[in-house]
């Protein structure tokens, strides 16, 4: 009889074949982050770090969002505009009091969480391409945001947006909980139906677990994460912009796919993408403080994200 | 002790007495404190350097920056793209203000999105000079802007008095959601309103390009075979208009429009009975301008408004004799000089 390995050991070569991809990722993160705070060494104080991350939360938030959808094999061209509904919303919906804050967040991420459960139910159960839904979605849910305000407007609790975008981390905070609740997200029968229907739908349907509902899971958490990033935003600038989301769409997919995210589902990490999206973040200041131009700006980017994913193949082609 | 010298001056205003010293900042402009010297650094926090427009907008800030150059008063001029990107120009000037520039100049990718960080960057005692696209908060030196909702009553009022308030128009709109697109819009409604006999078919919602304009118009065109005028509220989007219209061989109604060079050649080759006004180009270097004034302690007001200038048939040509000098896809602006600047900031 053949030896079956051990479940420790399945599992130690699933989480290297996951993260092979991505030290080329992680070495470039760390010298850009190094030239960073060589150019602009108030990056290395408490102000520093909290404005910093004040600014790559939003991405990192929606890049998690993508990556959620993107490891089903999905992808959400919706993102953006749920990000615009997000701080319309939150900043119509939230109250002054601390009661009414509470409520008015959780109403938007509701909503939220509303919208990408039946964008999931649609891809799902009937089976459409999620590059058409999510496409035909991000309409539905822009119009739906320029319903709410037809222009920028309305207002945040000032103490919320001390609060979260204040000289203090929370932004980091919140991002390490929500790391944190994935990890344990993992450890539940929805979090391994998650990651199995997307490794492997077939086999994950034989096995029992009901794919079609750990897809539409996938797309509610990441509407979720798309609204709340929508809440921040709002919080960070004091109102709402139905239109400010859209550039985040492709910005999302860019940091999964730096991450290691792939598109046929199954591949990459959240972690990954989080370090994409922080790369991103770190790019534009970085270029900032090496005074290039604008158009040099552009061309930095497009090498260095083909930089990335070259090292990355390089390696898969390596193993 | 500069407290005390400040508080005498104060007083000294109060008493309506003009003996500060020239040399001293007056501290008259919102957020100058008056502790910068000249040379001074300018940012230019751009959100998108791609479309033409900005460019010419940028051309009139790199032009202006020189003029100060000579004279001493700028050293430097930092530039930023955020790329359309309202999350990337708050980081940029974020980092504009850890750099710690003398000013920024800014166009705001959205009007509430930036509000914080221009008010973090005012506490710091950077003159912030806000143009074109505008933002809510009032903590900054000076908003710099035509009036958008003057913009669509006046191109409203052409159309109504050409057709003599009766007919069957098309309103061509920017895009939803914008504030400028928005307010020249309702500077439309109370002409419309007083105009019954105008009856609006249809609006369009593009980007101010040409091409997008040009499409809609093309499949427009098909369910409405009357259109007596064309409300086009800027952009390029009466150039697409006109295209469309003439590629059908359909007769081309009064319209309004903007200084779209193109635009402008295919009124004069149509021979159209047309009006436009623009959004200057030059309110960009007119931003750098106030900023360094304003550091330089002169008193310049927190709202400066530019006058419209007008194109129509009667002064058509002055513009179409300037074309050359600008891009064929680009906006023929008006004339500016820095006598013209002291005059609008009223420093004259």
């Amino acid at each position: 009889m053949r030896q079956v390995p051990s479940g420790a050991a399945l599992h130690a070569r699933l989480i290297w074949r996951r993260n092979r991809g991505q030290i080329g990722l992680f070495v470039l993160l760390a010298l850009l982050l190094a030239l960073y705070a060589f150019l602009h060494p108030g990056l290395l104080s408490w102000a520093g770090i909290a404005r910093f991350t004040q600014n790559w939360f939003p991405v990192a938030l929606v890049a998690i969002a993508q990556t959620l959808v993107m490891l089903m094999g999905g992808i959400d061209l919706a993102i953006g505009a749920m990000v615009g509904l997000g701080t319309v919303l939150a900043a119509t919906l939230v109250g002054e009091s601390a009661l009414g804050a509470g409520l008015g967040i959780t109403a938007t991420v509701a909503i939220g969480v509303a919208a990408g459960g039946l964008v999931g139910t649609i891809v799902a159960l009937f089976g459409l391409p999620a590059i058409i839904v999510t496409l035909a979605s991000s309409f539905l849910i822009g119009g739906a945001a320029l319903l709410v305000m037809p222009r920028p407007g309305g207002s945040m609790p000032g103490w919320l947006s001390e609060g979260l975008v204040g000289v203090h981390p929370t932004a980091l905070l919140i991002l390490i909980v929500i790391l944190v609740a994935w990890r344990v997200l993992r450890a539940t029968p929805l979090g391994l139906s998650i990651d199995a229907a997307g490794d492997n739908p077939a086999g994950a349907f034989r096995s029992g677990v009901n794919v079609a509902l750990a897809r539409i899971a996938a797309y509610a958490i990441s509407g979720g994460l798309a609204a709340f990033a929508g809440v921040y935003v709002a919080a960070q600038t004091g109102a709402g912009d139905p239109l400010i989301g859209n550039p985040l769409a492709l910005q999302s997919i860019t940091a999964a796919v730096l991450g290691g995210v792939g598109f046929l589902g199954g591949q990459g990490t959240i972690r990954g993408a989080v370090a994409g999206s922080l790369l991103l973040a770190v790019l534009v200041n970085v270029m900032f403080f090496l005074g290039l131009p604008p158009v040099a700006q552009y061309v930095m980017q497009g090498l260095i994200i083909v930089a990335a994913m070259g090292i990355k193949r390089l390696r898969e082609r390596a193993a | 002790m500069r407290r005390s010298i400040l508080g005498l001056a104060a007083a000294a205003l109060v008493a309506g007495t003009q003996l500060i010293a020239p040399t001293m900042a007056e501290a008259a402009a919102k957020c100058i404190k008056g502790d910068r010297k000249p040379p001074f650094t300018v940012g230019w926090a751009n959100i998108y350097s791609v479309p033409t427009w900005m460019k010419q907008t940028e051309g009139t800030i790199t032009d202006v920056v020189e003029q100060l150059k000579k004279d001493g008063l700028v050293d430097n001029l930092v530039i930023t793209d955020a790329e359309g990107n309202a999350n990337n120009q708050i980081t940029q000037i974020q980092s504009m203000i850890d750099t710690d520039v003398d000013a920024i100049v800014v166009i705001a990718g959205s009007s509430t999105a930036l509000n914080r960080v221009i008010e973090q960057a005012c506490e710091k005692g950077i003159a912030v000079a806000n143009v074109d696209s505008l933002v809510d908060t009032d903590q900054l030196t000076v908003k710099i802007n035509t009036n958008s909702n003057e913009w669509g009553k006046q191109a409203a009022q052409f159309i109504a008095d050409k057709l003599g308030g009766q007919g069957k128009i098309i309103i061509m709109n920017g895009p939803a959601g914008i504030s400028v697109s928005e307010d020249r819009r309702a500077g439309a409604t109370p002409v419309l309103e007083a105009n019954p006999g105008l009856e609006v078919l249809t609006e369009t919602n593009t980007a101010y390009n040409s091409a997008p304009a040009q499409e809609a118009m093309t499949s427009l065109l098909f369910q409405y075979p009357e259109i007596d005028g064309i409300l086009s509220l800027g952009g390029a989007l009466s150039a697409g208009a006109i295209l469309a219209m003439d590629r059908q061989g359909r007769e081309l109604p009064p319209m309004t429009g903007e200084n779209y060079r193109q635009f402008l050649e295919l009124w004069k080759e149509k021979d159209l009975t047309a009006w436009a006004t623009m959004q200057p180009n030059w309110l960009g270097g007119l931003g750098v301008y106030a900023a360094v004034q304003a550091l330089n302690g002169k008193d310049i007001q927190p709202y400066v408004e530019v006058p419209l200038p007008i194109i129509d048939n009667g002064n058509i040509d002055e513009y179409l004799a300037r074309a050359g000098e600008f891009p064929a896809d680009g906006y023929i602006y008006s004339p500016y000089d820095l006598a013209m600047f002291d005059q609008l900031l009223g420093l004259k």
